[in-house]
């Protein structure tokens, strides 16, 4: 009786993802980390970019009385007001400050968000495979997750999500470019998405689009993402700069309303409560202050794009069967075995390779590779792949 | 698109809003430095310079990696620190394993309570409280139990008995108190300890959430006692916004007491926890800033003098308030029955202040001194005029 049951439950679920990750960092103990090859996080191992460094450290040089002081809970006017020009020109729509809520990541943003907006026993779409972490958040808000499939290519398949929706449907939460699946929604799918929804508006239910755009700059091939805010109109977008400008450890993003909803105000109110309620309060004040000056900035992702072809090419050679990857740092291969673990478990002991598998992401069958690792680890890793190809594909 | 739930708690608040528009709307007319604002516990104090220097050199250093994710517990080489901290301090066997690194106390709160209750459970809480306690309990399906403490704001035992029953999950005390300035004493302590033993078996245990937001911030040299030597099951949940001025960059910890029976499902739950409602982890920076400054604070002299100079001036005008031996906060009483209406009267001489009613106390009135001692001794005559108006 020391914990809560429903934690311990949600717990029980998940234990075999910690067992696998002790596996892997046994693995690294006695095989060294050099000759390890763990493609299971999702923790880039890039670094910021210099400028915005230098930029903390002339803040600190010259600082502003009061700056690590609390400020108002959806963060400093200035800088949403940075945000705001630049979502401005991005999205060509009429952004203000007041449509800039600062959060602690997309995490802390999406849970805040949901907090807001859901009612106990309200639904939220959420197309699949997903990031699992979804569904925690979804139903720590008293939320019900309701899981629509995506089609072979892990685009929006728009009659499941119809089938899905029923009068307690409050919003749909899509991720593109996509964890686990490297995919960036179609625009096409995305307006067949919008005209659904507008017929469910038009007989009385507003259904909104939360998108979680935290891999929004790391689109390959010069492929431009849709505009979503053009697509639709009641759209909330929470965005982090855990990726765009390497900062996962630092807890900042922020959420974006779109102009086109009415109630932002109101919503913006909700969330302040919600920030102070769940224990967000407001987003680190640091990091706040500096990221307004580099919403036009990213990483490098030539360097995604470059370890994205290579480790898709050496997939592909290694007789794997796998969607291309168009953005974020994943690929999602289909695993040769009909369970996936089963064949984790194998890489993992054959070629030391860690991945996760698919059920971690609502989809067994498939396996999912972050390499968001040194170039020089997933070209060490490429004999492994091509052996386990090898053994366990067979050729048609 | 709001939630039913937060629409109504939004409404019932609604008149922390007007009151906090009314004092915006003086200020412009008047100008900041003619409004004595006593309303917000957000520190004019910076953090002591040792610590701006350290934070520089992070940002500085050439170290890779500095901001990354790392476990969601936190950094092993802070949490060790800090476990270090707290042996020496209680003599008591902390590891880095009862060390979780929290988005300041709100955070630490929130993630204990996750880790600890069921839908319907409940979790007492002494009033006048923190009204945020209230939405973190429900946060999580909680049901908080409100239990009167005595007139001078201490412990009372009996009344607490009456609340326990088998649904009952915890008690949380906050000691420097929010918004009494009270410290509570060993033996009301050791007496609540008694009672939750008597009330607890291994099937049914009662945890208490000590929120130590304001534990260096003590006057007139007292002593703050220790709660992991009084009661086993306790998680003790700490913030560096105050001692350090850091409330911006929310960093805190919780602290699991090394005496806790079979402990590791706790952790576990609680490490959990910080990961699902989307913390994540605590800001990476801040948690290597703050790990060498554990024993550090700012001052706390100056805290005392304006502790002083604000009790003194009340009761020479013929407030009545009990003597805050922490925190930076006094709970005198109001003149008039009626708080809020005192709280209006009162903006009409120009000072801001929050009515007991913000905290579940009726007729008492909420004072943040963590102000300019200037504003404290040029709000004198306002207040003696107020008091004096109202009682003709």
């Amino acid at each position: 009786m020391l914990v809560s049951e429903s934690i311990k439950k949600q717990m029980e679920e998940t234990g075999w993802i910690r067992r696998m990750f002790e596996e892997g960092i046994n693995m690294k103990k006695i095989h060294g980390d050099m000759n390890v090859f763990d493609f299971s996080l999702g923790n880039p191992f890039i670094e910021p970019p210099e400028q915005l460094i230098r930029t903390i450290i002339d803040t600190l040089n010259d600082p502003v009385p009061g700056m690590h002081r609390y400020m108002p809970n959806n963060g400093y006017e200035e800088v949403r007001e940075e945000i705001a020009v630049y979502l401005k020109d991005f999205y060509n729509m009429p952004f203000t400050s007041d449509h800039v809520y600062m959060t602690a990541g997309s995490a802390g943003g999406i849970n805040i968000l949901l907090k807001s907006m859901l009612n106990p026993g309200d639904e939220v779409i959420v197309p699949t495979p997903y990031f699992m972490e979804y569904r925690y958040y979804i139903e720590s808000h008293g939320g019900v997750i309701r899981l629509a499939s995506t089609d072979e290519d892990f685009q929006l398949d728009i009659e499941k999500i119809n089938s899905t929706i029923t009068p307690k449907t409050k919003a749909i939460l899509i991720n593109s470019p996509n964890n686990p699946t490297g995919v960036v929604y179609e625009e096409e799918r995305l307006r067949e998405l919008a005209s659904l929804l507008s017929e469910y508006r038009k007989r009385g239910q507003k259904i909104y689009i939360i998108s979680d755009d935290a891999y929004r700059k790391l689109v390959f091939d010069n492929i431009k993402l849709p505009n979503i805010f053009k697509i639709y109109d009641l759209v909330i977008s929470a965005t982090s700069h855990s990726k765009d400008l390497a900062l996962p450890g630092e807890r900042i993003g922020y959420i974006a309303i779109s102009p086109k909803i009415k109630e932002a105000g109101s919503l913006v109110t909700a969330l302040m409560f919600s920030s102070r309620a769940l224990g967000f309060v407001n987003a680190p004040a640091l990091f706040q202050r500096v990221i307004g000056k580099f919403q036009r900035n990213s990483v490098d992702i030539m360097d995604y794009q470059q370890k994205r072809d290579f480790i898709y090419n050496t997939l592909i050679e290694a007789g794997f069967e796998c969607v291309k990857p168009r953005g974020a740092f994943y690929a999602f291969p289909k695993s040769p075995m009909k369970d996936e673990l089963k064949f984790v478990k194998i890489m993992q002991e054959e070629e030391r390779i860690l991945v996760v598998p698919g059920r971690g992401f609502g989809k067994p069958g498939y396996f999912r590779i972050a390499y968001c690792v040194p170039f020089d680890k997933i070209a060490r890793a490429a004999d492994g792949f091509k052996n386990i190809g090898k053994r366990y594909i067979k050729k048609g | 698109m709001i939630s039913k739930k937060i629409s109504e708690s939004m409404k019932g608040s609604s008149w922390i809003r007007a009151m906090f528009e009314e004092g915006e709307r003086l200020k412009k007319v008047y100008g900041d430095e003619n409004i004595f604002d006593f309303t917000l516990g957000n520190p004019i104090t910076e953090p002591p310079k040792a610590l701006k220097k350290e934070l520089a050199r992070l940002i500085g250093s050439e170290k890779k990696g500095m901001h990354r994710y790392m476990t969601n517990s936190g950094y092993e080489e802070v949490r060790e620190e800090i476990a270090a901290f707290h042996r020496e301090r209680t003599g008591l066997p902390f590891t880095k394993d009862h060390i979780i690194m929290t988005v300041g106390s709100a955070g630490g709160i929130n993630i204990t309570l996750k880790a600890l209750i069921d839908p319907g459970d409940e979790v007492i809480v002494l009033n006048p409280f923190f009204v945020e306690f209230k939405f973190y309990i429900e946060n999580h399906g909680g049901t908080m139990r409100l239990v009167e403490t005595k007139e001078d704001f201490h412990l009372d035992i009996e009344a607490i008995k009456n609340a326990i029953n088998e649904k009952t999950k915890a008690i949380i005390i906050n000691s420097p108190n929010n918004p009494t300035g009270v410290i509570y004493d060993e033996d009301e302590l050791k007496s609540l300890a008694s009672l939750l033993r008597k009330h607890t078996s291994d099937k049914h245990r009662i945890f208490v959430i000590s929120d130590e937001a304001y534990r260096k911030i003590i006057y007139d040299g007292a002593s703050l006692p220790d709660i992991f030597k009084i009661y086993e099951d306790t998680v003790a949940i700490m913030s560096h916004s105050k001692d350090l001025a850091l409330p911006g960059e929310r960093i805190g910890y919780i602290t699991i007491s090394p005496m806790i029976k079979d402990a590791q499902p706790l952790i576990d739950a609680a490490i959990f926890a910080n990961r699902i409602l989307g913390f994540i982890n605590a800001p990476a920076t801040m948690q290597r800033l703050v790990k060498d400054f554990q024993k550090n604070s700012v001052d706390i002299e100056d805290y005392q003098k304006k502790r002083d100079a604000i009790y003194n001036m009340l009761t020479d005008l013929g407030y009545e308030a009990v003597k805050p031996l922490g925190a930076f906060y006094i709970f005198p009483k109001s003149p008039i029955e009626d708080d809020i209406e005192f709280i209006k009267h009162l903006q009409r001489y120009h000072i801001l202040a929050v009515p007991g009613a913000g905290f579940g106390r009726r007729g008492y009135f909420r004072l943040a001194y963590c102000v300019e001692m200037d504003v404290i001794e040029r709000s004198a005559s306002y207040f003696k005029e107020a008091i004096r108006d109202i009682r003709q």
